[in-house]
């Protein structure tokens, strides 16, 4: 029998565009710093380390994890470290569950962290170029990057061949709306790399197209933080507890799927994003969640695209599949609705500090479970190419 | 694109060693110029027949499983998962296929990709085949835009003459821009193919008030474009540049011309323009111009069109002035 495991501390630093004044070894630390400040634990109490980092070049070197090991105070541990793309925070939270719940660790610290604006373009004096072509390296090599593979691109194959299947859904109106929503949502995080960036419909609908269908206000932002948890078996979770007085937020269900990255009979499904459907059905099952619109009130989804936010929420069973406007039409995760959606105001507002996006996802899904008093969160990671990879999370408090 | 005669990474690309301090809150940072940089000499191993088949012989090659006989393509493995690692042979398909689905079209690329931009990238089933070869997709109508490049669209695979065995050696354009002849010929090169003859959007007759409305817009793109000419920021942003271009809407037609002198309008026709601008209503372009919204997006929604795909790099270069003169104001 498997061991319960709990959240019972976590952290992030602010997400921003640019640390000049830090680099990765110092915002690992500082979310470190603050999780076990938070679950009021010595370091020196952490039993094991699982780090979330995406790209090596956007650390500018091989085992970026090597360095931080020692200045997180964890030498002579076990440390290991996690690299999935877009959905590097999520494995990690499910990779350090793994080794909890088998009765390896009594406690663990994921730790994610990226750097990404170090990247410069001296042709065009700007980041934004260069991190989007290192992030390009990600995509098949052979087949690929010599034909200009992009994240935005390859996920945008994706909403396009959802909106073969389905024209009528994943309006211009609708995309544009829940991204102003997720403007207003982001202002109570203080911790936001968009903070104060409040936009209106029209604005993201007269925002520059990028890839079409996505506009500039319709697409995550590239930042640098770091955000860290420290998990905990049954027995230790629950004594942590009673000495900060914060209650558990259990980690009920985990599930994960990796599809085929090549398309077509028996391979992926362009109009799907199988993987989402997989991990999610596998995190209720493991939860025992029988009808998840009826149990799951938070999710901290993924949102590398409002489109693909969308299309996440059909493939969670949460809204239909081919009337995912309805989560705006229908007021599902408008605010007073049936889901809180991105609360964080996702990753397009809060912030893509790849490794420890999905991480600060499940810091503010906990935050919403014990500040609103709510029982269930769905916590989700997407990446690789067309939306390949998915690790999604039930918490419970 | 690689093209096998050039310099692995660009020179222009490489930044020089040196350093800077930026400054925050009072507080100095040190920020160093740097790279990482790999060579290889990179094996196509097991993949070495499919990429020599496109280079050497104008063939497109997948595998078909000995057990289950699915035909992958690109022949991606040498065993098939799905019937406990069975072999596979490779056998050669057809270069007419359809989209799998709808395909993004990139604007803005980054400096690897500038030069191909706008371009399509999309899935290909190509008759014979049951998976879907990922290519470049082009059109020989003129820009590239939404609406072409559909999923069920028909294409045909498409040769570039310098073949060096990488996927840039081919992309596709749709069957329906082709003659027959060129449908069926296998190796069907670019050289081939009428890159000159775009479809240019009819101008609707102009009534007594489209012909004011041009007139009126077209005295404020000038007065815009003497502006433009002022301003040192816009100068720059199209220095080294010289295009001829066709101005047509409702009410009539002029040049704009760039070069040395910088940006002007002159009303004349231009027998031999570098490209065509086509647009109903003059004031598409005087509010991109006048930094009203991004000509690159009217391009990109079809209320302008223009005539060569990599004249997009225009396009952008016209918004980039409308952005500098208004900053110039701004500051
Ligand atoms: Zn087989």
């Amino acid at each position: 029998m498997s061991k319960r495991v709990g959240i019972i501390g976590a952290a992030v630093t602010p997400f921003k565009g640019r640390w000049q004044e830090k680099t990765y070894y110092e915002l690992a630390q500082w979310a470190t710093r603050e999780a076990c400040k938070d679950a009021q634990v010595s370091i020196h109490d952490v039993e094991s380390a699982f780090y979330g980092i995406y790209n090596d070049i956007f650390e500018r070197t091989c085992i970026p994890e090597h360095a931080i090991h020692g200045l997180l105070g964890m030498q002579n541990k076990f440390g290991t470290r996690i690299s999935t793309g877009g959905a590097t925070g999520a494995y990690t939270m499910s990779a350090a569950h793994a080794y909890l719940a088998a009765g390896r660790f009594k406690t663990a610290l994921v730790l994610g962290v990226e750097k990404a604006t170090d990247c410069f373009d001296f042709a065009s004096m700007s980041a934004t170029p260069e991190v989007i072509k290192t992030i390009g390296w990600s995509g098949d090599s052979f087949f690929e990057q010599p034909i200009g593979w992009t994240a935005s691109d390859s996920y945008a194959e994706v909403v396009l061949a959802y909106m073969d299947e389905h024209p009528g859904d994943l309006k211009p109106e609708t995309t544009a709306e829940i991204s102003a929503q997720l403007s207003r949502q982001v202002r109570t995080n203080p911790y936001a790399q968009r903070q104060f960036d409040q936009v209106t419909r029209e604005e993201v609908m007269n925002s520059r197209l990028v890839v079409y269908p996505f506009r500039e206000l319709e697409i995550c932002v590239y930042s640098e933080g770091a955000a860290a948890l420290i998990l905990a078996e049954e027995e230790t979770a629950l004594a942590i507890s009673r000495n900060t007085g914060k209650p558990v937020v259990w980690i009920t269900g985990l599930g994960e799927a990796n599809e085929h990255s090549f398309v077509g009979k028996n391979h992926k499904i362009m109009s799907r994003i199988m993987s989402d459907y997989y991990a999610s059905r596998r995190a209720y099952e493991m939860a025992g969640i029988k009808d998840p619109t009826q149990s799951i009130q938070i999710v901290e989804l993924h949102d590398a695209f409002v489109h693909q936010l969308e299309i996440s929420m059909a493939e969670f069973g949460l809204v239909p599949p081919g009337r995912a406007d309805a989560l705006i039409d229908e007021g599902l995760m408008t605010p007073g609705g049936k889901y809180l959606v991105n609360p964080c105001g996702g990753l397009i507002y809060c912030g893509h500090a790849v490794g420890a996006s999905n991480v600060m996802s499940a810091w503010s899904a906990r935050n919403e479970l014990l500040a609103r008093g709510l029982h269930t969160a769905l916590v989700h990671g997407t990446g690789s190419t067309i939306a390949q990879y998915t690790a999604c999370l039930i918490l419970e408090c | 694109m690689k093209t096998g005669t050039g310099k692995v990474i660009p020179y222009e690309y490489i930044p020089d060693e040196g350093s800077e301090i930026e400054t925050v809150d009072g507080r100095q940072y040190l920020i160093a110029n740097d790279a990482m940089y790999t060579f290889f000499k990179r094996t196509k191993g097991e993949l070495s027949p499919f990429f020599l088949a496109l280079r050497d012989e104008k063939r497109l090659l997948g595998c078909k499983c000995v057990e289950c006989g699915l035909v992958r393509v690109p022949p991606f493995l040498t065993h098939c998962p799905d019937c406990n690692f069975a072999s596979t042979k490779l056998l050669e398909v057809e270069q007419v296929g359809i989209l799998n689905s709808t395909a993004p079209i990139t604007y803005f690329a980054t400096s690897l990709f500038q030069h191909m931009a706008p371009y399509g990238r999309g899935r290909v089933i190509f008759r014979g085949a049951d998976t879907a070869l990922s290519v470049n997709l082009y059109t020989t109508t003129g820009i590239l835009v939404p609406g072409i490049l559909n999923k069920g669209t028909e294409v045909k695979l498409i040769f570039r003459t310098n073949r060096i065995g990488e996927m840039t050696d081919v992309f596709c354009v749709p069957t329906s821009e082709l003659s027959r002849d060129q449908v069926e010929k296998r190796g069907l090169e670019e050289s081939e193919i009428d890159w000159e003859s775009p479809v240019e959007p009819n101008v609707l007759d102009a009534s007594a008030e489209d012909t004011s409305v041009y007139r009126e817009a077209l005295k404020e793109i000038k007065s815009i474009v003497e502006e433009m000419n002022r301003n040192d920021r816009a100068r720059k942003d199209i220095a080294g540049w010289r295009r001829d271009i066709a101005v047509k809407a409702r009410g009539g037609q002029f040049a704009l011309i760039i070069d040395e002198r910088g940006i002007r309008i002159e009303e004349k026709e231009l027998s031999a323009p570098d490209f065509i601008m086509v647009s109903q209503d003059l004031r598409v372009l005087l509010d991109g111009l006048a930094y009203r919204g991004a000509i690159t997006d009217s391009v990109i929604n079809k209320r302008l069109w223009i005539s060569k795909n990599p004249e997009f790099t225009t396009i952008f270069k016209l918004d980039r002035m409308a952005r500098s003169v208004a900053r110039s104001k701004k500051d």
